[in-house]
């Protein structure tokens, strides 16, 4: 699954940069994205349906669901600082970048606006090697260490881009949550970037 | 949210009416789709113009500010499951 995710992001940057998105089918793929996202969103809940005691189990959880997101936005803080530290970028700005939490196009404008385009262009970047991080280390997470610490580098995109590689090699459970961080990560992203930038 | 229901729509849908000897055909549909959007994910990468600009320009800089975040939010997440979750971990699907 990695290679075969490998080879479609490598063979989708190609066909952008040789100017092949005007083509027909790349073109039909790429203005259909959402409508392929909600069919893959359909059938995960035919996942999630099959597997019998899963809503129950998140049911659960009840107020600990929520220490997913309250420790990727900690932990994405604290990064930030450091990085802003090693990089002698402002604490503002710096902090306001890790907070994008992998929403590249948000983060990019948003800072963009607030802080100038080269931090703009910052965030832009390092939120989109975050995904791309978050793609290839989700395997490795779920072996090494345990499949809900999977949705922690994914933050914010762990309710859409990150999502397939979290059905792949986690579970029906982990899914459930991955969704439910990425709603309360993309929910927090806008305003975590304002306050950052305007609190440091 | 419009995620989350249309979600919610495919667990109904599976409560409902779903054959069990479909699920086989449900894992592959969802690979496509996967695939498809990885790929399209790509394509808008590789159309902006400042594309490769970006990432010689300021990559080293990008670097620090997507690694050190990243490994941070999985430093602080993975003793809080731990304690509060279910610590389940495996191989990937792919090997079992």
């Amino acid at each position: 699954m990695v290679y075969l995710a490998l080879i479609a992001l490598i063979g989708g940057i190609a066909c952008g940069m040789a100017g092949l998105d005007d083509t027909l089918p790349v073109e039909m793929i790429v203005s259909h994205k959402d409508l392929i996202l909600y069919a893959l969103m359909f059938l995960v809940g035919i996942s999630i349906g099959l597997n019998r005691g899963i809503i129950k189990k998140i049911k659960e959880y009840h107020i600990r669901i929520f220490v997913i997101p309250a420790g990727i936005i900690a932990g994405s803080l604290a990064g930030g600082i450091v990085s802003g530290l090693l990089t002698g970028l402002p604490l503002n700005e710096s902090t306001a970048i890790a907070s994008g939490l992998g929403w590249y196009s948000l983060s990019g404008v948003a800072i963009g606006n607030l802080a100038g385009a080269q931090a703009g262009s910052i965030a832009f970047l390092s939120n989109l090697l975050r995904e791309i991080f978050s793609f290839f280390s989700i395997p490795l997470i779920a072996e090494k260490l345990n499949y809900p610490t999977c949705i922690a580098p994914a933050g914010a995109t762990s309710e859409d881009t990150t999502l397939p590689m979290m059905i792949r090699y986690t579970d029906g459970e982990t899914v459930v949550l991955s969704v439910f961080n990425g709603v309360i990560c993309s929910a927090a992203v806008p305003f975590l970037i304002s306050f950052c930038y305007n609190l440091f | 949210m419009d995620v989350i229901i249309i979600m919610c729509a495919g667990i109904l849908v599976s409560k409902i009416f779903f054959p069990i000897k479909w699920k086989r055909i449900n894992e592959l549909l969802q690979l496509i789709c996967t695939l498809l959007l990885i790929f399209s994910m790509g394509v808008i990468l590789g159309s902006r113009e400042d594309f490769l600009d970006t990432i010689t320009t300021l990559g080293s800089q990008s670097i620090l500010f997507f690694l050190i975040p990243a490994v941070f939010s999985v430093i602080a997440v993975y003793p809080l499951t731990k304690i509060f979750l279910n610590d389940k971990k495996g191989k990937g699907k792919d090997e079992n």
